[in-house]
C-alpha cells in the first residue's frame, strides 16, 4: 500500500526552481534510497515531503490525504519524521531534551525513551550531556532518537554518513533493521550508493532536480547508475 | 541612609531592574525580536493596576495576578495578530510594529490619564520597616525582591523542567526543527511573548509601589531593559538577574552620593561595561598609533 506519493512536483527557493516534475512513491514499511550529486535537489526534495519548503506545483499525498500545502507540524503529526541533514540537535538543550522534544507531540507507538536507548545503548552514558558537546556519530544517534521518539510511519533521513568515520556510519546503519522491523517506511538521502543500495528496496536517482533513474536497488546496474548520476552519455 | 543600606536597597530595586531585562530577552532571544514597545508595556500595567485599586476592591495581591494575566493576553495577542506576520531573517519590521505600538500606548497613556505623574498608594505597607543591627529596611521592597527571586526561579523551572520551556529554547536554536518534531511554532512565540510582557508587567506594577510613573515613564524602563540585558549577556537567567542587581545598586548608591543625579549613574555604569567589554583594546590603542 502506497504511504507517501509525489505526483509531478515543482518546488521553487524563490524564483530558483529547484526540483522539476518529480514523480515518487514509497510503500509501507519500505526503504526507499534517494541518491544523486550535490545539488541535484534530494533535500529540497525531503523538505517538501515534510512541508518545511511546500511544492509549488504538483501534489504530495501521504496515505491519500493532499498534504502538499499543509503546515509542516500538522504533517509531522501525521507521521511523518526528519532526521536533517547536519544533524541540527536543539545545541542548548541537553541530550536528554532534544528527545523529550521529539517525545512531546508524539503520535502514539513503540518508539519510547527507553526503547531508544536500548536501540542505542551508548546514550544513556552520555544522556546529561549538552549536545554541543557530543561527536559526530554521537549527534547523529540523538538526531536519529530524536525523530524516531515521533513514532513517525516515514522516517526521512537526510545524509546519516556525513562527515561520520565510516566505523560509525556502519554502527548507525546496523541499527536500521531494527527500525525497519517496527514497520517505519524509511527514504534514504545518501552520498554513499553502496550503501544506499544495500540498505533500500528500490531508489531514484536525481539530476538536477529531475530523477534520471528509478528501480530495485539490487536489479539496477551500477553502470546505470553512474550513467544517471553524472548525465553521461554511454560511450 | 548609610551606604550598607543603600547597597540592600539597590539590591532590591535591581531584581525588578533583572525582570524588565528578563522580558527583553526572552522576546529576542526565543523569537529574534526587539521590543521597543517594552517600556509602555511595563507602563501600562502600573496604570492598570492603579485603576484596578480604585476602581475595584480587589485585594493587591490579587490585582497583581489579574495585570499578570491580562499582560499575557496581551503579549499572546500582539504576537498572533501582528508580529507573527512579520516573522523572517529581517528584525526591522518588528521593531517598526513594536515602535509604532509604543508611540500609540503614550499616547493612549496620556488621553486617558493625563500627563501628571502618578504613583500607587498601597496603605501602611508603604511605610513599614525592619530594624535590624542599625539597619532599617522597608518591607515593601524586601516582599518586592523576594517575588523577583522566586519570578526568577520559576521561569527557570519552566525554561527547564516543562515541555513549554524547552520548546521556548529549542526554538531559539533551530525552529524548522522544532516544527518537524510537531510543534506550532506560532503558538510557542505567541506563548513567549505572552510570558515575556506577563514579566515585565508584573515588575513594572511592583516598580510603581516604590517610586512614581508618568505616561512618558516607558523609554526609561526600556533603557534599563536593554542595558540590563546587555550586562549580563543574551541569553542568560543568571545575567539577567546578576545585570538587574549590579544596576540598581548602582543607581541606588549614585542617589545617595548626589540625590540629583537620577538614572545618571546607572547609564556611567553601563558605559563603562561596554568600554571594559572591548576585550580588543590593545589593538584599538595599536590602531590609534599608525
Amino acid at each position: 500500500m502506497t504511504l507517501l506519493a509525489l505526483e509531478n512536483v515543482d518546488v521553487f527557493y524563490g524564483d530558483l526552481q529547484a526540483i522539476f516534475g518529480v514523480n515518487l512513491h514509497i510503500d509501507q514499511g519500505e526503504a526507499v534510497a534517494l541518491i544523486g550529486a550535490n545539488g541535484a535537489g534530494k533535500s529540497t526534495l525531503l523538505r517538501a515531503m515534510i512541508g518545511l519548503t511546500a511544492a509549488r506545483h504538483g501534489t504530495v499525498r501521504l496515505d491519500g490525504h493532499d498534504i502538499t500545502r499543509e503546515r509542516c507540524d500538522l504533517v509531522a503529526r501525521r507521521g511523518v519524521a526528519i532526521v536533517p541533514e547536519g544533524r541540527r540537535l536543539f545545541a542548548s538543550l541537553t541530550v536528554e531534551e532534544n528527545l523529550l522534544m521529539g517525545a512531546a507531540r508524539a503520535r502514539p507507538g513503540p518508539w519510547t525513551l527507553d526503547a531508544v536507548f536500548a536501540l542505542f545503548p551508548a546514550m544513556r552514558e552520555f544522556r546529561h550531556h549538552n549536545a554541543a558537546e557530543l561527536s559526530g556519530g554521537q549527534q547523529q544517534m540523538v538526531a536519529v532518537g530524536r525523530a524516531l521518539l515521533t513514532n513517525p510511519r516515514l522516517l526521512l533521513c537526510d545524509e546519516l554518513s556525513l562527515g561520520l568515520a565510516p566505523k560509525v556510519v556502519g554502527e548507525i546503519y546496523a541499527c536500521f533493521a531494527g527500525i525497519r522491523a517496527t514497520g517505519v517506511s524509511i527514504i534514504l538521502v545518501e552520498q554513499d550508493i553502496v550503501r544506499a543500495r544495500s540498505a533500500s528496496n528500490r531508489l531514484y536517482c536525481l539530476l538536477k532536480g529531475r530523477v534520471t533513474l528509478e528501480g530495485a536497488s539490487d536489479a539496477v546496474s551500477l553502470d546505470a547508475i553512474s550513467q544517471a548520476y553524472f548525465g553521461e552519455r554511454r560511450q | 541612609m548609610s551606604y550598607v543600606e543603600a547597597v540592600l536597597n539597590g539590591l532590591m530595586v535591581g531584581g525588578l531592574y533583572g525582570l524588565f531585562g528578563l522580558g527583553l530577552a526572552l522576546a529576542f532571544g526565543i523569537m529574534r525580536i526587539v521590543n521597543i514597545a517594552h517600556g509602555e508595556f511595563v507602563v501600562l500595567a502600573a496604570y492598570l493596576g492603579v485603576t484596578l485599586l480604585a476602581v475595584t476592591p480587589l485585594p493587591l495581591p490579587v490585582v497583581i495576578v489579574v495585570v499578570a494575566i491580562a499582560a499575557f493576553a496581551l503579549g499572546w495577542t500582539l504576537q498572533a495578530t501582528m508580529l507573527n506576520r512579520v516573522l523572517g531573517p529581517n528584525p526591522v519590521p518588528a521593531m517598526v510594529i513594536t515602535m509604532g505600538l509604543s508611540i500609540v500606548l503614550r499616547n493612549v497613556l496620556v488621553k486617558l490619564y493625563g500627563a501628571n505623574i502618578q504613583s500607587i498608594d498601597i496603605g501602611p505597607l508603604q511605610t513599614m520597616g525592619l530594624a535590624f543591627g542599625g539597619l532599617s529596611i522597608g518591607l515593601l521592597p524586601m516582599l518586592i525582591f523576594a517575588i523577583a527571586v522566586v519570578l526568577f526561579v520559576g521561569v527557570n523551572l519552566l525554561l527547564t523542567r516543562t515541555t513549554i520551556g524547552r520548546a521556548f529554547r529549542a526554538a531559539a536554536d533551530d525552529y524548522e526543527i522544532l516544527e518537524t518534531l510537531g510543534f506550532n511554532r506560532r503558538r510557542i512565540y505567541n506563548a513567549a511573548l505572552g510570558l515575556a510582557v506577563a514579566l515585565s508587567a508584573v515588575a513594572g506594577l511592583l516598580l510603581a509601589m516604590r517610586s512614581s510613573f508618568s505616561p512618558f515613564s516607558g523609554v526609561e524602563r526600556l533603557l534599563i531593559a536593554f542595558e540590563v540585558v546587555i550586562i549580563g549577556g543574551l541569553g542568560s537567567l543568571r545575567g539577567c538577574f546578576l545585570g538587574g542587581l549590579f544596576l540598581g545598586v548602582v543607581q541606588v548608591v549614585g542617589l545617595k552620593l548626589y540625590p540629583n543625579s537620577g538614572p545618571l549613574f546607572g547609564h556611567l555604569a553601563f558605559f563603562v561595561v561596554l568600554l571594559l567589554r572591548q576585550s580588543n583594546l590593545g589593538s584599538f590603542l595599536a590602531w590609534g598609533r599608525k
